[in-house]
């Protein structure tokens, strides 16, 4: 009996003390150890397309920051007064606690971050030089086109104190855990500086071409930089550089103006195919793309703020593929580019617009479903920026005048743009960026980099260039773990 | 010669007494033990409880006695027979309750310890136990949000003890630690539903160190161990209770009808500026089609009157071998909610077995199989959904129908139909939702243990436990694709499964023993090891090929993975107690773990507890004093000791780690998440002080505690600023630390004891004062977000965690209607919403413009928002067969902030409340609210967090009430059963309250939200759905 007791009791205790090291150290089966992110080379170019995926999430290039920008200017009207989709914005009450000022800011900064974990953890990858040079270019480029977001709504533009006035936090270095929260606003020229050191570094370490359609509009090749150039020396007023930069993508005296270097871009005939799924055509320089698995998000995406819903339909005015939430309609009040007769009635342009629920609203049709890409830079933009460049140093310049019926011509064949003075070719061009690049995210950086009035929209009043809302506040998100940041006037 | 003769003296002058022992109900008392006093002669009953016993015929006094009964003596007289009629044993200080791994007598313990009987929890309208908690045990709070079937209720021991950690206690049942919480999606399924309320034989709170830290690094914020009920002596017992019931949502405010609805608005745009036209703006009325206006209260479309039912059938038996409980239930119940219904059926069987006197073994097994149907009702976690049918029910347009008049749905796209109003109108339809969407959450759930128990020698016991709890949830969501959230997909059902699985590995050691007369030890050693894994997957499928598709298996074109986790953790223990007491006069107490957890990356702690007492009333001073005829009774206690909190943390917190994910159609992999690997346990170090003391021999008793949670290394988000770019903007670290003290009083007694009447009362109220005494980021405020787009709720050094800070409100201006506010440097300023947008904030004093204020530069602090006090105050009568109960629960000292009342005086195209009525119309009007202006969002609160929303949240229910008839044996015996009970009880049949929203009780943010706005965002009612009262009927029948 005794035995069996005792035997029992020590096979217990056996049992009980028994220790399970290997337990106590479980791995995580679903997700990656920061050790070995850089430990393949298929690791590593996912790693560079999580840099892209972070400036395509939701927040950003998947939908916001172009209706952030667009609600501002004067081309939209707000019609569901709801707070989740910018009416702050979009009526100039926006505070530091506004939820798009907060969640932009950190959005695109975590793209940021990414971007310079991989530049630093490229190093120990088992790849050649030249691909770690590439990768690098790649995040360095999407790490401009960050900065360039943030410096352009955050900040006062260029013109004011020529680069002086306080920007951004700029970051080059990972960050990843426990450390220095204070870092105090550079100026708006240093991020600019920064800017254009990435955009260089950029072009000089891309491939001229990435080898297939897909790739060359979805990650970027060395054309895709000096476009980008080109808008970022628009935006500092730096009309001579700009007009080095677009010489390279546009080297042809008059139209047809393309690409003869890297990968080529040119206009395409039918504008409608530069936009939608199938948007991967010579003339996207860089789009970003979304699936049935990989979407912008709720209340995210293009589709969804710009078109009306399905009942909204009739019979008089049938509405195909209308799927969103119908929370901008185009302004057709004398304020907006709808309304402007230098636009005329057969430009192919005027089918992404379309009137719905009798004479009352009309609505943006360049996007209309989720999964439509998103085109970051087109080359109708860079022929629209080295026109306005050539004009603002030249004046009356003939191959500014060719660009811009270029094109004009493209969408309205019967239509030739004949300015006479500078002044009016220079509105000309200011138009036609208006009519072309419509909804994408341009309007109320031009009118800042003009030091232009934002003109009242419906009940949305105007804003004047000395206004505090003509730029946002830092986001209060900020201001309470970083003290070194000062916030704008005003706010 | 004189041996002989004595012996046979002996011999011929025994005898038999025979007898039958039964209990104060007549029935047979089983193996009762009769014998000879002074001496070892004795025997048990037979089954029958007759007896049969040869005494000397010296013998003098037998004693009679059993488990749980009073033992009896009886002296001997010329009589061959002996009855007795044994009474259970008195039920106050010597009662025995559960303490981890054992069981200690109730006058011997040195720790906190509250115990609820399982019988109060029997016979009510329940849908899950812990709703019959409330205000039965000092210390401990149970709240229940709101009237939504399958939403927990929140249990909080002596405070909030996390701030971004669960702030839940630890819950045991049967020995074994058990999942809890919300398992469900947008329908919620209360785990703790699985637990029958009729199995549950007692609920024991374990408060303080001392009692507690045998749970070590997982007993913060309390331990609930539930021990459910195992067959009692005898023989075989069958009952059967069943009950119906109603339920109705109750606290439903009154709304505009259709013609206030429409002249209120126009009459905000007419202040507008931009009044109705007929063409573009405007709200009109309308009729149907046989000519009446339509007037909808889309209430009676949201809300309905529920139905239950509930059946138990159990049997159970014990004899000195073998001890058994099976029972089996069945439970439908209909809430107050269209859609939301909750069915459960459970069955469970526990066998104990003595297989030798030295060697038992035993087991559990407990199966539960629920489906709980629900609907997005805006209560878990999503307050300002637009399809939040709470919301939908006071913020509709009246005067638009649900149908239109050929019967088709009314709607606009993604909008309630327009009706003839002009004006765009917000918000979905919510008769559609109802009718086409579905949101089920069905689990199966087995919750078993077997164990085995070797008496090595003497006082010394070994024993090893193995437990499971194993549960699998199927989470199936559908989402028309007409008209909601399902529209962007043309039509979505998700379906995800989860399997969190648990194993657990007790082996103790137990040895107990009285030595050198005086000295008692009662020492346990053990070894605990524990497994969690939590498997969730699932898929969205969109995009139907047809409308008919409504199941996850039906044709859709596209499908996206969601919900898909993998984790695991791992919990290796070693524990010990050592109980030692003096004469039964002193008592020490000590006891300590060591927890190694997987999920830390120094991964060993140590906790421990000590507390001694004095049983002051058996020092012989006392007892022989005058003052022990009064007080029978007195204890005096304190405990000491530290322990730990990891619950909510996750398996992987302390990594640094990169996940996958899409870019287009490729792979992509990015950093998600910033490691700490100096990451712990939260520490809380609880003092307690405090003495219990019974009067008049116990009938009137009295407890009084003093109680000191000292929390330290709150594990916070420690913010970044979010230009690092680090995901969250945040990463885990130990740095704050909060305090919890107050004081708890229980007093009870038999007030009236009667022959046919008696009345028992007990009433417990617990004082609490929460402070926050360290944050991260040197100490910056923490502003919690309810639905994330709202945030009341301050987390702030020096402040009750939760408290509100909210712009102050000074009223309404009478010479323009304006409502007033104070900024911080004392100017008061007016809003009015009608002017141009730089002139809309101008000085009360003089007109002229100024900027607005905002909530963290000029708010006040308002709170707390936790409780000071609460209590419940229990009252029994019986008489003769009838028995009442009252459990009133009352609660107050704090605010509430009622985020609804901001909603429901909105000046968009929402409806307001009847009493926005009583708007300023001309000067000189002394009101309430404001002159109406159409847009305006800022004047009724829902721009920015206003004083006028933060109300007192004081309030008293009757929460348990009922009335019972038990049927005299006479007539039951009659029909062969033992006794029939018939009864009625109410849960939540009365609100008391100044409140002027549904109900103070109310939380947004119950369990099934993010932890940091559990605990950071308390008594917030941001369109919520109401509480439910519940009356039913039932029948208890023991065969």
């Amino acid at each position: 009996m005794k035995y069996i007791k005792t035997s029992i009791l020590f096979l217990g205790l056996l049992a009980a003390l028994s220790c399970h090291k290997d337990k106590l150290t479980p791995e995580p089966q679903t997700q990656i150890l920061v050790d070995v992110s850089f430990a393949t080379p298929e690791k590593t170019l996912a790693a560079v397309n999580g840099v892209y995926a972070g400036a395509k999430v939701g927040q950003i290039y998947g939908g916001r920051y172009y209706n952030y920008q667009d609600s501002r200017g004067e081309e939209f009207l707000n019609e569901t007064a709801n707070g989740v989709t910018q009416l702050q914005t979009w009526n100039f009450t926006v505070t530091p606690t506004t939820n798009e000022v907060q969640n932009f800011w950190a959005a695109a900064y975590t793209a940021i971050n990414r971007a310079n974990i991989v530049i630093a953890g490229i190093d120990q990858a088992p790849i050649s030089d030249a691909l770690k040079n590439q990768y690098k270019a790649e995040c360095r480029f999407i790490r401009a086109l960050m900065y360039h977001a943030l410096v352009t709504i955050y900040a006062r533009p260029y013109w004011d104190g020529n680069g002086s006035k306080p920007g951004v936090v700029i970051y080059t270095e990972p960050q990843t855990q426990l450390g220095e929260n204070q870092k105090a606003r550079s100026t708006v020229a240093e991020v600019y500086t920064q800017i254009l050191a990435d955009l260089n570094f950029a072009e000089a370490n891309l491939q001229s071409n990435n080898g297939s359609v897909s790739l060359n509009v979805t990650r970027a090749h060395k054309n895709t930089a000096i476009a980008l150039k080109t808008r970022v020396y628009l935006y500092m007023g730096r009309y001579t550089d700009l007009i080095t930069e677009a010489a390279k993508l546009a080297p042809q005296a008059t139209a047809p103006f393309s690409t003869t270097s890297g990968v080529t871009h040119a206009l395409q005939s039918n504008i409608t195919t530069v936009f939608g799924a199938g948007g991967q055509t010579p003339e996207n320089i860089l789009s970003f793309p979304f699936t049935a698995n990989d979407l912008p998000g709720t209340q995210n995406s293009l589709n969804q703020y710009y078109s009306p819903s399905a009942t909204s339909s009739t019979a008089t005015n049938p509405c195909t593929a209308c799927a969103g939430n119908g929370d901008y309609s185009l302004n057709i009040g004398a304020t907006g580019i709808v309304s402007n007769t230098g636009w005329t009635a057969n430009d192919a342009r005027r089918q992404f617009n379309q009137l719905i629920n009798s004479s009352t609203r009309t609505w943006l049709r360049k996007w209309t479903a989720n999964t439509d890409y998103v085109p970051a830079i087109r080359y109708a933009e860079v022929l629209l920026n080295y026109a306005e460049a050539l004009a603002r140093v030249n004046g009356l310049d003939p191959k500014a005048i060719s660009l811009l019926n270029a094109v004009r011509k493209r969408s309205d064949p019967a239509t030739t743009l004949t300015p006479t003075t500078s002044d009016e070719l220079i509105n000309m061009i200011l138009t036609e960026r208006r009519i072309e690049l419509l909804g994408e995210g341009f309007r109320s950086r031009d009118l800042l980099r003009l030091g232009a009035n934002i003109p009242a929209k419906g009940t949305a009043p105007s804003i004047t260039p000395a206004s505090p809302q003509y730029i946002w506040p830092i986001p209060q998100s900020e201001l309470n773990v970083n003290k070194a940041v000062a916030q704008n006037t005003g706010y | 010669m004189a041996v002989v003769l004595a012996l046979s003296q002996s011999w011929a002058q025994q005898r038999t007494i025979t007898g039958k022992v039964t209990d104060d109900k007549g029935s047979p008392v089983v193996n009762a033990s009769v014998l000879v006093k002074g001496t070892q002669t004795g025997t048990v009953t037979k089954a029958d409880g007759t007896y049969s016993l040869n005494v000397p015929a010296n013998a003098k006094t037998l004693i009679i006695s059993s488990v749980d009964m009073e033992p009896q003596e009886h002296s001997l007289g010329s009589e061959a027979t002996v009855n007795a009629t044994l009474k259970a044993a008195d039920k106050t200080l010597s009662e025995v309750v559960v303490v981890g791994y054992g069981t200690q007598r109730k006058k011997e313990v040195t720790g906190s310890v509250s115990q609820i009987n399982g019988s109060k929890l029997k016979d009510q309208p329940l849908q899950s136990f812990e709703q019959g908690l409330s205000g039965r045990a000092a210390g401990v709070n149970v709240n229940i949000p709101n009237g939504v079937l399958g939403n927990p209720p929140m249990i909080r021991v002596r405070g909030t003890n996390s701030i971004s950690l669960s702030s839940a206690p630890l819950i045991v049942i049967d020995g074994v630690p058990s999942f809890s919480g919300d398992a469900g999606g947008t329908a919620s399924n209360n785990l703790l539903g699985d637990v029958n309320p009729s199995d549950i034989e007692s609920i024991e709170v374990l408060k303080d160190a001392s009692a507690a830290a045998i749970y070590g690094s997982r007993a913060a914020a309390g331990v609930v161990l539930i021990t459910t009920k195992k067959g009692r002596q005898g023989r075989a017992r069958v009952n059967y209770e069943a009950w119906v019931g109603w339920t109705k949502a109750y606290g439903l405010i009154d709304v505009l009808n259709a013609q206030e609805f429409t002249d209120l608005k126009n009459e905000g745009l007419t202040n507008a500026g931009t009044p109705p036209n007929g063409t573009t703006r405007g709200f009109y009325t309308m009729t149907d089609a046989n000519g009446n206006l339509i007037d909808t209260r889309w209430y009676d479309y949201i809300y309905q009157t529920g139905f239950a039912q509930n059946h138990v059938l159990s049997v159970s038996g014990a004899n000195d071998r073998t001890n058994y409980y099976f029972s089996a239930g069945y439970t439908d119940q209909k809430g107050i909610f269209v859609n939301n219904t909750f069915k459960r059926m459970t069955g469970r069987f526990t066998l104990d077995q003595k297989v030798n006197d030295w060697f038992t073994v035993g087991g559990t097994f407990n199966y539960s199989s629920n489906r709980n149907n629900g609907l997005n009702t805006g209560s878990t976690g999503a307050a300002f959904n637009t399809s939040g049918q709470a919301r939908l029910g006071f913020a509709l347009a009246p005067n638009v129908s649900p149908y239109n008049p050929d019967g088709s749905y009314n709607i606009n796209g993604q909008t309630i139909g327009q009706g003839k109003n002009l004006t765009v109108l917000a918000f979905t339809n919510p008769v559609l939702l109802l009718d086409l969407n579905r949101f089920q959450s069905n689990g199966e759930r087995i919750l078993g243990n077997a164990y085995a128990q070797v008496r090595i020698m003497k006082g010394l016991n070994f024993k090893t436990l193995y437990g499971i709890d194993h549960l699998s949830v199927v989470n199936e969501e559908f989402r028309n694709a007409i008209h909601g959230d399902g529209n962007q997909f043309n039509g979505a059902v998700s379906n995800t499964l989860q399997q969190p699985f648990r194993w657990n590995w007790q082996n103790t050691l137990t040895y107990d023993t009285r030595f050198a007369t005086n000295h008692g030890l009662n020492v346990l050693v053990g070894a605990e090891q524990q497994y969690t894994k939590t498997d969730t997957w699932g898929a969205d499928r969109r995009n139907q090929t047809d409308p008919f598709f409504d199941e996850f298996q039906g044709g859709f074109i596209d499908i996206v993975p969601v919900n898909n986790t993998w984790t695991e953790n791992f919990l290796q223990s070693y524990f010990g107690r050592i109980n030692y007491d003096y004469k039964k006069k002193y008592f020490l107490s000590f006891n300590a773990r060591r927890d190694g957890y997987s999920a830390f990356a120094e991964q060993w702690g140590t906790f421990y507890g000590g507390s001694a007492g004095w049983t002051v009333s058996e020092e012989d001073f006392w007892k022989n004093s005058s003052i022990a005829d009064v007080m029978s009774t007195l204890r005096v206690r304190g405990s000491y000791g530290m322990v730990g909190n990891f619950a909510g943390i996750g398996s992987y917190p302390y990594q640094t780690l990169f996940t996958g994910g899409l870019y287009g159609a490729n792979g992509a992999i990015f950093f998600n998440q910033g490691g700490n690997p100096d990451l712990t346990w939260e520490k809380s170090k609880k003092t307690d002080i405090g003495f219990s003391a019974g009067f008049l021999k116990d009938r009137f008793t009295a407890e009084f505690a003093y109680y000191k949670n000292d929390i330290s290394d709150l594990v916070l988000a420690e913010p970044q600023s979010p230009s690092r770019g680090i995901p969250g903007n945040s990463i885990l670290r130990n740095v704050g630390s909060m305090v919890n003290k107050g004081i708890e009083v229980t007093l009870g007694g038999n007030i009236l004891q009667k022959k046919d009447l008696t009345w028992s009362a007990s009433i417990n109220v617990t004082t609490l004062k929460n402070e926050v005494t360290a944050l991260s980021n040197n100490n910056a405020d923490i502003l919690v977000s309810t639905g994330g787009l709202e945030s009341p709720s301050l987390v702030r050094v020096g402040e009750s965690i939760g408290s509100f800070l909210a712009i102050k409100s000074t009223g309404i201006n009478p010479a323009n209607g304006q409502r007033m506010f104070l900024k911080a440097d004392g100017t008061e300023v007016q809003y009015n919403h009608a002017a141009s947008a730089a002139t809309r904030w101008t000085k009360v004093s003089d007109g002229t413009p100024v900027s607005a204020p905002g909530q963290v530069a000029d708010g006040v602090v308002i709170g707390p928002a936790l409780p000071k006090y609460f209590g419940g105050f229990d009252n029994t009568l019986k008489y003769k067969g009838f028995d009442f109960n009252l459990l009133v629960y009352f609660s107050g000292g704090n605010y509430v902030y009622n985020g609804t009342k901001a909603g429901l005086h909105d000046n968009r195209n929402w409806n307001n409340a009847k009493d926005n009525l009583d708007r300023w119309q001309k000067v000189g009007d002394v009101t309430e609210w404001p002159r109406v202006v159409f847009g305006d969002n800022i004047s009724n609160g829902s721009g920015q967090v206003i004083s006028t929303n933060v109300e007192k949240g004081d309030f008293a229910k009757i929460r348990n009430l009922s009335l019972g008839y038990t049927l005299p044996q006479s007539l039951v015996g009659k029909v062969k059963l033992s006794n029939v009970r018939v009864y009625v009880a109410a849960l939540n049949a009365w609100t008391f309250s100044g409140y002027s929203g549904f109900d103070p009780e109310i939380q947004s943010n119950g369990e099934s939200v993010a932890n940091q706005v559990t605990n950071g965002a308390p008594s917030v009612d941001r369109n919520s759905a109401p509480q439910a009262r519940t009356f039913n009927v039932g029948i208890n029948i023991g065969f």
